[in-house]
């Protein structure tokens, strides 16, 4: 891997640089409301490295949460039809994204796109995307990611990943186009001192971890055998179905959450246009036909769908990892304290 | 001869003109289709068992099973009138246009039930899925032992596909057994539920695989039957129907634990769909 030490200006440099091609998508704070949101940044002084975890998570940008297939207009009278597919490919560079989102964007990658069919409407927003991903120098009060193999420092995925040392910063090339956009701007390689300082930001990290998250590390494994083979008992899904308020907020937040409902859209002159929009699996119109018929209608099971989604074994093959990253969004959202660390400790007691 | 590429219209639906409509039954309208684009018309290739993602323009999507024989029949779907977008589908008058996006799905296991009786249990709208089945095994009639329908519906009304069930009866080697739930005069027919067909039908359960199809409640009354007969969870076979969006696997709304109805299904053994532990 080619490892480069810049200064901040520097980095700017690269992100300027970036945003000649790409539209440039990173971690912002609302002046208002103080809460950070992972959005469309007009130049690379706008992007706040290093605030906390966005509350949104990047998803959006590859699969938002109203996104326009096609459309159409139905001409009653000559009864014909035109279909035009909507949906374009725009180069977007995300930056400073965290490790947890970027193993959450590789689900994504590994679901839309590796399965028997392909999604070409994800294909075409993922297309032309360069990821800059930021190492968390320490972890916010919900963060978990250690429990699940995906931070605090991204191993793998990123075109580039930004570590800040006590003097400037270390960044990584994970792919050739990171590497050739580094060379290009004649950053200068890393020294073995710069290289060995980010291993010690990393430890410092993980030392800074609450005692429940890394002690939980070996119980996330033991939750997932237990979710897989159906050994939870059915009480422990009716205790965690009682708290759900029926929200959705879990699956919004969630960054790997990717279920979608499809509608068709008219306006008053026949315009229609095919929609789709994020949907949640705790939501009692999830399963519901026509007729009224509804296969899954108590919202324990609804919770238990949503848990072996994220915890089991089988899930998991189609993510090639367990398909919570340990974010923690779920934890900050829901209003019935059954984000996804409280149902590891319910399973596991 | 060279294989024909299998065409699967995955996300964009391409655009059919409905040809003929039949009225089944009371809300049962069975609709003649053909694509407007000549390749697709000649190449279009369904399996016994699959569905259709079928737009009405301007209401929405539905999944659909698919009961035309892929060897005989032309395209054609039969759907009751039930939602928003079926009834908007039952208002639609010949030369009106719909979407297609298919096949998706399994469809019948018929390699797995050869040199097997087969019987084929349907409750109402149910026989729909099954036509194309029943229409395959009578046309290799020599590959299967006893060849048995029980078919029930509420009332004589709702009896669908009647000129199918005018030639299945005269068939020699295909025992029909046709109920409604009550007596009607002018109806000779049986009557009552179609559970106590199987009674009368004298069903075997030995080397034998049960397609069975319809409403919950007939459903469970039908399963239970053939399983106190003796029969394996294994041969009772039937086609999930779940809320779809995608039909390829992506919008999830259809995954039950760890399968897909749209990709894995909607074709199941009775003992995957226990397994499962969701029902019908």
């Amino acid at each position: 891997m080619s490892v480069f030490a810049v200064s901040k200006e520097v980095l700017m440099t690269v992100i300027q640089e970036l945003g000649k091609t790409h539209e440039l998508h990173g971690p912002r704070v609302d002046r208002a409301s103080g809460q950070v949101f992972f959005e469309r940044a007009g130049a690379a002084e706008d992007i706040a490295l290093e605030a906390e975890l966005p509350s949104m998570p990047p998803k959006e940008l590859f699969f938002p949460q109203v996104d326009r297939l096609l459309k159409y207009r139905y001409d009653s009278a000559a009864r014909s039809v035109e279909l035009t597919r909507l949906g374009q490919e725009r180069p977007k560079a995300l930056i400073g994204l965290r490790p947890c989102d970027l193993a959450a964007i590789q689900c994504l990658d590994r679901f839309f796109l590796g399965q028997e069919y392909v999604d070409e409407v994800y294909r075409t927003h993922r297309r032309k995307s360069f990821i800059v991903t930021y190492t968390c120098n320490e972890p916010a009060r919900q963060c978990f990611c250690v429990c699940f193999h995906t931070g605090p420092a991204a191993e793998e995925g990123f075109d580039l990943n930004v570590t800040r040392l006590a003097s400037g910063y270390l960044l990584e090339a994970g792919s050739e186009q990171g590497r050739a956009l580094a060379v290009g701007l004649g950053l200068r390689p890393a020294t073995e001192e710069q290289r060995m300082e980010k291993e010690r930001v990393v430890e410092r990290s993980i030392a800074l971890f609450p005692e429940k998250a890394t002690g939980n590390k070996a119980w996330a494994s033991r939750v997932m055998n237990r979710v897989t083979t159906g050994f939870v008992k059915p009480e422990v899904w009716e205790e965690i179905g009682k708290k759900c308020f029926e929200c959705g907020g879990c699956s919004y937040v969630c960054p790997t959450c990717s279920c979608f409902n499809v509608e068709d859209a008219c306006g008053a002159e026949g315009e229609c246009e095919r929609l789709r929009t994020w949907d949640s699996c705790s939501l009692e119109s999830y399963t519901r036909m026509a007729g009224d018929h509804n296969p899954r209608k108590l919202v324990e099971d609804r919770r238990n769908k949503r848990f072996f989604c994220k915890l089991s074994y089988s899930q998991s093959k189609k993510y090639l990892r367990p398909g919570c990253v340990g974010c923690g969004r779920c934890v900050w959202v829901c209003p019935g304290d059954i984000g996804l660390p409280s149902v590891v400790e319910q399973v596991k007691s | 001869m060279k294989a024909e590429a299998k065409i699967t219209i995955v996300d964009f639906p391409e655009v059919v003109n409905i040809d003929e409509i039949r009225d089944e039954a009371p809300e049962v309208k069975t609709f003649y289709l053909s694509f407007l684009d000549p390749r697709l018309e000649a190449g279009f290739r369904i399996r016994s068992g699959q569905f259709i993602m079928c737009t009405v323009f301007g209401a929405g999507e539905f999944a659909v099973s698919l009961p035309p024989s892929p060897e005989r029949d032309r395209l054609h779907i039969t759907v009751r009138a039930v939602g928003k977008v079926t009834h908007a589908l039952h208002r639609l008058r010949p030369g009106d246009k719909l979407g297609v996006r298919g096949p998706f799905g399994n469809g019948f296991p018929f390699e797995e039930i050869k040199g097997k009786n087969v019987i084929y249990v349907a409750g109402g709208i149910g026989l729909i899925p099954l036509r194309s089945s029943i229409i395959h095994v009578l046309q290799h009639r020599e590959a299967f032992g006893r060849i048995i329908l029980l078919y029930g519906a509420r009332t004589s009304r709702d009896l669908l596909y009647r000129e199918d069930i005018r030639e299945w009866q005269k068939t020699p080697g295909f025992e029909t057994f046709v109920a409604i739930d009550r007596a009607e005069s002018g109806w000779d027919g049986e009557v009552g539920y179609v559970n106590t067909l199987i009674g009368k039908a004298n069903v075997p359960v030995e080397n034998t695989a049960a397609f069975v199809c319809g409403p919950p409640v007939m459903f469970n009354g039908v399963i239970a039957e053939l399983l106190k007969r003796g029969m394996s969870e294994d041969d009772i076979v039937s086609t999930l129907e779940r809320n779809m969006k995608c039909g390829y696997g992506k919008c999830q709304h259809c995954a039950i634990g760890r399968t897909l109805v749209c990709t894995d299904g909607p074709v199941y053994t009775y003992r995957q769909i226990k397994t499962l532990g969701e029902g019908i």
